[in-house]
């Protein structure tokens, strides 16, 4: 065993675990190397969007959920499928409708005639990775049936806990320009995705590649490059990223002008702090790195962050977004690099 | 796993230090707004040192206090409401110190109205120790406000505390050209200015770790702050003592007092009757029954009316312009004698008053500050009361026995052309039989007195025709006789011809206590100038009931007397020639010559000045490449990778790219690329010094220095050439 934690590079030892100890510049690369060829992979079937793919990737090393909102024919549900794929663990897929129960999400528990006692039957989120396409077509909730599960890792039906597989994505899918029949997905929950990703249309270059080659690049062909072990300790690996004392003011300091900014009605919570820092070092690991820098941040806090910031009613009617909001607040706030106001 | 968790981000801050933190702040708010009220009232009490007593002074600041108070008040209000209350209050201020000053001679509105139309030309005209009055004070108290407003603003509420330092110093700036050189150096005003500006400053300065030129800082502990300490401890030290040693130099290479915003006002105009007022005497002696007004004195005393000490041969005029004063005469003795007066039928704009005034009272003045005469703008009234405290001339007969001529004013001695014969003849004759300039003086005196008479009736005139008739002319055909106007005239003329600087004055004998002064009253008199004495009257009026003895006789005599040219050559040496300049230039005499030679020559100060000068560029220089110094070699490898950073910012600063501090490593390099120098790998570098620990080698640091190094050279040509010469 000892052996084995020695020679695994993408294995944090167990005496790891319990203390914070700076990792090696061995395992970052390591965990660099790993975290490519899984990106270059879903590359192969999410053409031209190495950065969104990057990014969804940081965010499954990173423990924390996908929402990917753009409109239809973008390869949403592609990069879903893909990154399903990628990893050679559990996945299922929920279409979510507006007739769709709770109880066709978390499972059922069942009578048994034969055994004379109620069985639990799990439902599609007990998977590794769950494909909530469509997630604001549900009714609320329905998708309020994700909140448990998707924060705390557990389902509870009938007073009974029931633990889903580790490690446990969502990534979720919605149409931001259809709204008719669509539930707005509530504030809270939107909180728990760690980030929002819009897909976005490809490049020419890209777009024309993808007419080329549809049926040769589809996400059930993909083979799986990790697998689950690996992901957690991946995950596992990301905790350890050392974060300099003053990236902690810089960090709360950022929160604090989104929460004063004048176009916001509420800013960043301190739940988008921890998923901004649990991504920064994942970001971090993924550049070969064992420590973050402010860079890391600048290139997370969008994604992370901009989703959180609920806009004050009149700033949203005159347009203003939460990515600008997060512009704005990279403006305010000095990076605590030595003489950096010089 | 908690325990592998980075420390928490959101940490709540104990009650105790946030507390700490909000009583600092809130001293250094108080102390700011402490000091910057205190400089706003000490600048506007520096006008008050050219007013009379202490009530300016109170009402600045009380101004000063108010208006800081208001803005203070409204600080965290909108801004709009700040100067809305800060208007009003001021309204409501000046209204209140109009009341206070104002002597209810005129309803309020025409006092408030008047006051603020005339404000600033009365404040720049009123003769110094001005008067409190609405017009006076108008301004001061205004400025006072509105620069206690404005630093409030730009300190209180928008912590700008350099800012906030900069309408108390206008306003500072501005009371010391009111008062210009009316008042001696408020040496204790500029020094407590200073320290208040100072101490705003200091409690508001950033700490050493927030400077732009701070040293590099990496994570880790917290800077020193000792050598902070001691550089400003030393550097106030070495200013303090250059300024104590240079500062009296630099001082004695100024030789010019401050201006004087009194010298570009139009004075008042006199009218004819003043400007002449010998003219009056002829009036006077003709209808001596004539009430001119009530004194009522506290002793007996020659009130003046105008004194005259220019004579171009035609009239006797007065020197140097009236000033508006209040009712304190500035540079007079303490008052011993006092009189009350009600105008009858004196009219003109001329006041009467014994020399020397101290204070007057119940009407307008303006005064004659070479002649200390007074003037009342609107002129005398029937029915005008005033009271006026004066300072009697008591002058020593027996030091001005021996005194010699004070010659020091040349307008006194100056005689027009073509004086007529007899009165060269009369200089002569005096000259001849008397030594001292007293003697002559009295000589002279008594001269007319014996050998003229007193007439009424005589016509006026005192040109020198006029002089040469009443001097010359036959008995017979109405010479020799004359009034006041023509033995004052006459004697001053002749005096000059003498040598001896004279003037003839115009007044009143008025006697103690209370009396109807009639124009009998009113005569012409000569006064003569002698040195340490001052000006002394004499009487060349004939004695009441005296035969004038022909003057031709007394001449005639003194000329068959007189001795050959070389016999007064040879046997005139006991006499002392008192208008000797040689004797003006006696041992005790400065010349400037001699007080330059105590000291160094003025060019030594110039090119030490130019030093000082020349040395500010090098200690520029000498203090980056310190700094650069320091920064590169000093401390262990991550702080000298993160100071080779901040010269490399400090240099593209000098070539004009300034990178904000809200941008990272990344984005400062991107800036950076402008300027087409290569800084490599100092980008990374300076992350890991700043983020992580340990991840800096001392091969990094000696990379990260020469490139530092060699980034002042790449860059130089885009520096402008002025920033390369200077720092």
């Amino acid at each position: 065993m000892h052996d084995t934690e020695q020679t695994h590079p993408l294995r944090v030892p167990r005496s790891m675990q319990q203390q914070q100890v700076t990792l090696g510049a061995a395992q970052a690369e390591s965990f660099a190397t790993a975290f490519e060829r899984l990106g270059a992979a879903i590359d192969t079937v999410v053409l031209g969007k190495q950065e969104v793919v990057r990014l969804a990737l940081t965010a499954m090393f990173a423990e924390g959920h996908i929402l990917l909102e753009d409109v239809p024919g973008t390869g949403k549900t592609t990069l879903a499928r893909a990154i399903a794929a990628a990893v050679s663990g559990q996945w299922r897929r929920i279409q979510f409708t507006p007739d769709l129960l709770p109880s066709d999400v978390s499972g059922v528990t069942i009578f048994n005639q034969a055994s004379g006692a109620f069985e639990f039957h799990p439902g599609p989120v007990f998977a590794n990775i769950v494909i909530a396409d469509e997630i604001n077509r549900a009714s609320p909730k329905t998708q309020s049936a994700l909140l448990e599960v998707m924060e705390e890792g557990r389902v509870t039906v009938d007073g009974n806990p029931h633990s889903v597989p580790q490690p446990f994505l969502v990534v979720a899918t919605q149409n931001p320009v259809e709204m008719d029949g669509t539930y707005r997905l509530p504030e809270a929950q939107l909180d728990r995705f760690l980030v929002k990703l819009s897909v976005g249309y490809p490049v020419e270059a890209a777009e024309i590649e993808v007419l080329r080659g549809t049926h040769q690049r589809s996400p059930e062909h993909l083979p799986s490059v990790v697998d689950t072990d690996t992901v957690a300790q991946m995950a596992e690996m990301a905790k350890h990223v050392y974060i300099a004392e003053p990236l902690y003011a810089y960090l709360v300091q950022l929160a604090n002008a989104t929460r004063n900014h004048p176009q916001t009605a509420v800013g960043v919570s301190p739940r988008g702090l921890i998923a901004l820092t649990r991504a920064a070092s994942v970001f971090a690991l993924s550049q070969g790195r064992t420590y973050i820098i402010p860079e890391d941040v600048k290139a997370l806090a969008g994604p992370v962050f901009s989703h959180r910031i609920q806009l004050a009613p009149d700033a949203a009617m005159r347009g203003a977004t939460g990515a600008g909001v997060v512009a704005d607040a990279f403006e305010q706030v000095s990076v605590p690099l030595p003489a950096s106001a010089a | 796993m908690n325990e592998t968790l980075p420390p928490p981000l959101i940490e709540r801050t104990p009650p105790a230090p946030r507390r700490a933190r909000r009583a600092r702040y809130r001293l250094r708010v108080a102390t700011v707004a402490v000091c910057l009220t205190l400089m706003c009232a000490l600048a506007g009490a520096v006008a008050g040192r050219i007013y009379h007593g202490q009530l300016l002074a109170l009402l600045v600041v009380g101004a000063a206090f108010a208006a800081f108070a208001i803005g203070f008040a409204l600080r965290n209000r909108p801004a709009f409401l700040a100067p809305s209350a800060s208007a009003t209050g001021l309204a409501a201020y000046l209204l209140g110190a109009i009341v206070l000053t104002s002597d209810g001679a005129d309803p309020l509105g025409t006092e408030i109205v008047d006051a603020l139309v005339n404000a600033v030309p009365r404040t720049l005209t009123a003769l110094i120790p001005v008067e409190p009055a609405p017009d006076t004070v108008v301004v001061p108290v205004f400025l006072s406000w509105l620069a206690a407003t404005l630093a409030c603003e730009f300190a209180i509420r928008y912590g700008r505390t350099l800012l906030g330092c900069l309408p108390p110093t206008l306003l500072y700036a501005a009371g010391l050209y009111l008062v210009g050189p009316n008042a001696a150096p408020g040496t204790l005003y500029a020094v407590a200015f200073c320290v208040l500006a100072a101490a705003a400053l200091a409690v508001t300065a950033a700490p050493p770790e927030r400077r732009p030129d701070r040293d590099a800082q990496v994570d880790g502990p917290a800077p020193s702050r000792t050598p902070a300490l001691i550089g400003a401890v030393v550097t106030t030290t070495v200013l303090v003592a250059a300024v104590a040693v240079l500062g009296p130099a630099v001082a004695r290479l100024v030789t010019t007092s401050p201006g004087d915003p009194r010298e570009f006002v139009e004075p008042p105009q006199l009218t004819d009757i003043d400007l002449n007022p010998l003219v009056r005497i002829a009036e006077w002696a003709k209808y001596p029954d004539q009430e001119l007004f009530i004194a009522d004195t506290s002793a007996d005393a020659w009130m003046r009316l105008a004194v005259l000490t220019e004579y171009d041969g035609t009239t006797w005029q007065a020197t140097g312009d009236f000033r508006t004063a209040g009712t304190v005469i500035p540079g007079a003795g303490e008052a011993d004698y006092s009189a009350d007066v009600e105008i009858i039928e004196l009219g003109g704009k001329l006041v009467p008053a014994a020399a020397d005034p101290a204070t007057v009272t119940d009407l307008p003045i303006a005064v004659n500050l070479y002649t200390r005469c007074l003037l009342t703008p609107d002129g005398l009234a029937t029915g005008s009361k005033f009271h006026v405290d004066s300072a009697l001339v008591h002058t020593d007969p027996a030091a001005a026995e021996t005194a010699r001529a004070d010659l020091s004013d040349a307008a006194t001695v100056a005689v027009p052309m073509g004086t007529p014969e007899i009165m060269a003849t009369i200089a002569d004759y005096i000259n001849t039989e008397y030594d001292t300039p007293y003697a002559k003086a009295q000589g002279l005196a008594d001269f007319l007195g014996q050998h003229y008479a007193f007439d009424p009736e005589a016509p006026s005139g005192h040109d020198l025709p006029a002089l040469g008739f009443f001097l010359a002319s036959p008995v017979d055909a109405g010479g020799q006789r004359g009034t006041s106007e023509h033995f004052a005239a006459a004697y001053a003329v002749i005096a000059r011809l003498i040598g001896l600087p004279s003037r003839v004055v115009v007044g009143f004998d008025v006697p103690e206590g209370a009396s109807t002064v009639t124009a009998a009253q009113g005569l012409a008199w000569p006064e003569i100038a002698f040195d340490g004495v001052g000006w002394v009257r004499f009487d060349p009026m004939p004695a009441a009931g005296a035969v004038p003895v022909p003057p031709e006789d007394t001449l005639e005599q003194m000329e068959e007397e007189t001795p050959s040219p070389e016999e007064a050559s040879g046997g005139g040496g006991e006499a002392e020639d008192f208008n000797d300049e040689a004797l003006e230039q006696d041992g005790d005499f400065n010349d400037e010559a001699g007080q330059e030679d105590s000291g160094l020559p003025v060019w030594v100060w110039y090119a030490a000045a130019a030093l000082l000068l020349a040395c500010v560029p090098l200690a520029l220089k000498a203090r980056r490449a310190l700094r650069r110094r320091r920064r590169l070699s000093r401390g262990s490898p991550a702080e000298r990778v993160a100071g080779a950073w901040a010269e490399v910012l400090s240099e593209a600063a000098r070539a004009g790219v300034k990178v904000p501090g809200h941008a990272n490593a990344e984005e400062a390099a991107a800036r950076l690329a402008v300027l087409a120098a290569d800084i490599g790998v100092l980008p990374r570098l300076v992350n890991a010094a700043a983020f992580a620990p340990g991840a800096v080698a001392e091969e990094d640091a000696r990379a990260a220095a020469q490139v530092a190094e060699a980034y002042p050279r790449s860059v130089r040509h885009q520096v402008k050439r002025w920033k390369r010469f200077l720092t």
